[in-house]
């Protein structure tokens, strides 16, 4: 069974579909990366797992429960599923250290100090620990980057999806953002990625999921996405880049 | 007896005057609060109640209100003392512009940080109280300092109900030696001073509570 | 409620009075919107000055009057000038007191108005050869008066709730009136809650004016 099963999910805006029955699986430990245009839909299916949106049909299942019925316990869904935002969204009143406790002392109840030597732990993971007195102004996008997924690793999360991790930052930085999501692949961390970045997608996934109109056209590699799908609109967005 | 017997004289009222001040200012950060945080979260039929509190209470002079609820009310059957009767005229004066500054500074607090805050699991209370308030709190720094002058400037009014402050022993010490222009000379003096004196404190607060790069934009 | 009948009635009977106040009140608001404006224009001109000790003046000026209660003010001139021999009447101290309180105010709003502009038309001005005068009275002061009608107006509804503080020193206003009907029939509540009303009545009348003013003069 995998983590988290998409069943036909439609979300409609008004009259716009901007889901068409996607059809999903995440298996725990992969790297899932769905990529396509802006506005294909790919933000708001990511939203629609941790339910900051609300889907119109279809399931979703997550550990083998179906949380889009109104019987899910929304927050306690959200506390097991990490989310690292595109513009990253750090609490600029709060330090790196405090951002990362907030979660950890109100959520979990945990212990000032526990939360802090947790905060570390994570912040160490990721090479931050000497920037944990600093606040979101005096860092840089890939700093800033690195705190919020320390902010979501340190709730101990099911999974951990990534909002375009890139789109905020530098060609160098985006670099590294792969890198430092393979390493955490290589640590047995389940995460869905959607961007639009297909360098970063290459770096981190061998098979990627291509979402257009609200509907999922394929499920391949990059290189036979650009060269041999049938469909031109995909391989002409593949090829882009290539 | 010189110009500095009498601010000597007028110190005692001091006291008064800032336990006034700060009684009505802290009615009114307490109903400013309420009413901008049962605005955000959009309390059911909050909006129109806070709206009508936020038009009468601007729209009524501070005296008039203080004399309906001091002099007024008994007439009613209830018996309000000095320092309450200034708490509920002035303060919640205070406290339907407060509720304006603080939905103002609530409106700068970033979307992005409040949903990341939801994505995290939090309940709504919870991001008002740790997400939205304390950033909001900076944000409302001028709009506060503006405020809590105003208060200190209506808090003479206190006398008309028989609060022995400032201006109340100046009443009496012009009375006795005659002297209005010295005596009130110095009660200006020492409002002034109070009011620097609030401006420093504030200041040395923000100072300790600042964020590096917060307020810039 | 019991008694508003008997209330009204006595209110009716004392009309002409109540209606004399409520002339005093406006009289005095508009005085000093108009008077405080005045000056307010003259601090904020000497705010702008290149003479380093004009600014510090000004500034010291303006951080007094906005620290200082404007009761004590009106005290000062009422209880206190007498012993120089100085007696002004009531109208006359609340004039002074609330021009220059009020000046200090309005010169406060429209330097805020003035940081916010960009400098970019007073250079041009400048290169045009404007005088500093010319570029106060024709550039400057047009936008920032533009921009400053929300805090002027605001300003004015202060002035009519603040002319009932004129009571205290014996300017027989609306305030002071309704004080009077309120001693003959002890029907303190009563009285205060009309007066209560009768100001918010006038302030809604003034933001209706305002908003009328602000469409008229939108910048486009």
């Amino acid at each position: 069974m995998a983590l988290i099963e998409i069943r036909d999910l439609v979300k409609k805006f008004d009259d716009k579909r901007v889901l068409d029955g996607v059809c999903m699986d995440v298996v725990e430990g992969e790297v899932k990366v769905v990529m396509g245009s802006s506005g294909c839909g790919k933000s708001t299916l990511l939203r629609c797992i941790n339910r900051l949106i609300e889907p119109s049909s279809g399931t979703i299942t997550f550990r083998g429960q179906n949380i889009t019925d109104s019987s899910t316990d929304v927050r306690a869904l959200r506390q097991s599923i990490g989310f690292v935002f595109q513009q990253f969204a750090l609490y600029r009143h709060l330090c790196v250290l405090d951002n990362i406790t907030l979660g950890l002392r109100k959520l979990r109840g945990m212990s000032k100090l526990d939360a802090q030597a947790k905060a570390l732990h994570e912040l160490a993971r990721l090479d931050m620990v000497e920037h944990c007195e600093q606040y979101p102004a005096q860092l840089s996008g890939g700093q800033k980057q690195r705190v919020a997924l320390a902010r979501a690793l340190a709730m101990d999360p099911a999974v951990i999806l990534l909002d375009e991790p890139t789109s905020a930052l530098d060609p160098v930085m985006s670099r590294e953002v792969g890198q430092l999501i393979n390493k955490l692949r290589g640590e047995n961390v389940t995460m869905m990625c959607v961007t639009h970045d297909l360098v970063l997608a290459g770096a981190i996934a061998d098979r990627v999921t291509f979402l257009d109109k609200g509907v999922i056209r394929a499920e391949e590699t990059i290189a036979h996405l650009s060269n041999h799908h049938a469909d031109e609109q995909v391989r002409a967005f593949f090829g882009s880049a290539a | 007896m010189n110009f500095f017997d009498i601010i000597g004289l007028l110190a005692v009222g001091v006291g008064q005057t800032l336990l006034v001040t700060l009684a009505c200012s802290a009615t009114g950060m307490f109903i400013g609060m309420t009413a901008a945080g049962l605005r955000r979260i959009d309390f059911f039929g909050a909006k129109f109640l806070l709206n009508f509190y936020s038009f009468v209470f601007r729209g009524i002079p501070v005296l008039v209100l203080l004399f309906l609820v001091y002099f007024g009310l008994p007439g009613m059957g209830f018996k309000v003392p000095p320092l309450l009767a200034m708490m509920l005229s002035l303060g919640l004066i205070s406290g339907a512009y407060l509720a304006e500054v603080f939905r103002g500074a609530l409106d700068s607090v970033d979307g992005a940080e409040v949903l990341a805050a939801e994505a995290m699991g939090m309940s709504r209370l919870q991001v008002l109280i740790y997400i939205e308030l304390p950033q909001m709190l900076r944000f409302a720094v001028p709009g506060m300092v503006n405020e809590f002058t105003t208060v200190l400037k209506y808090s003479p009014f206190a006398y008309t109900v028989g609060i022995p402050e400032i201006t109340k022993q100046a009443m009496t010490l012009a009375s006795t030696t005659l002297r209005g222009i010295e005596v009130y000379l110095a009660v200006g003096i020492l409002y002034f001073a109070i009011y620097r004196t609030l401006l420093l404190g504030v200041q040395w607060l923000s100072f300790k509570y600042r964020v590096p790069g917060f307020g810039a934009r | 409620m019991s008694g508003w009948g008997a209330f009204l009635g006595d209110v009716q009977e004392q009309m002409p009075l109540i209606l004399a106040g409520l002339l005093q009140s406006v009289e005095l608001t508009v005085s000093v919107s108009v008077t405080g404006l005045l000056l307010g224009i003259v601090v904020f001109y000497f705010s702008l000055s290149p003479r380093v000790w004009v600014r510090r003046f000004t500034q010291g000026y303006i951080s007094f009057f906005v620290g200082m209660p404007l009761i004590v003010l009106l005290f000062l001139m009422y209880y206190g000038l007498p012993q120089w021999g100085v007696i002004l009447a009531p109208f006359s101290v609340a004039l002074i007191g609330f021009t220059f309180n009020v000046a200090a105010y309005n010169a406060a709003y429209m330097t805020t108005a003035y940081n916010g502009q960009d400098g970019s038309e007073l250079e041009a001005a400048r290169a045009q050869g404007f005088s500093r005068f010319q570029i106060f009275r024709f550039v400057s002061l047009p936008q920032v008066l533009r921009l400053s009608i929300p805090a002027l107006t605001n300003q004015v509804i202060c002035n009519l709730k603040d002319s009932s503080v004129a009571f205290l020193i014996q300017y027989t206003e609306f305030f002071a009136r309704v004080q009077e009907l309120a001693a003959s029939n002890f029907q303190f509540f009563k009285a205060y809650l009309f007066a209560a009303i009768v100001y918010l009545a006038l302030v809604t009348l003034i933001i209706l004016a305002a908003r009328f003013i602000e469409r008229l003069w939108v910048i486009p």
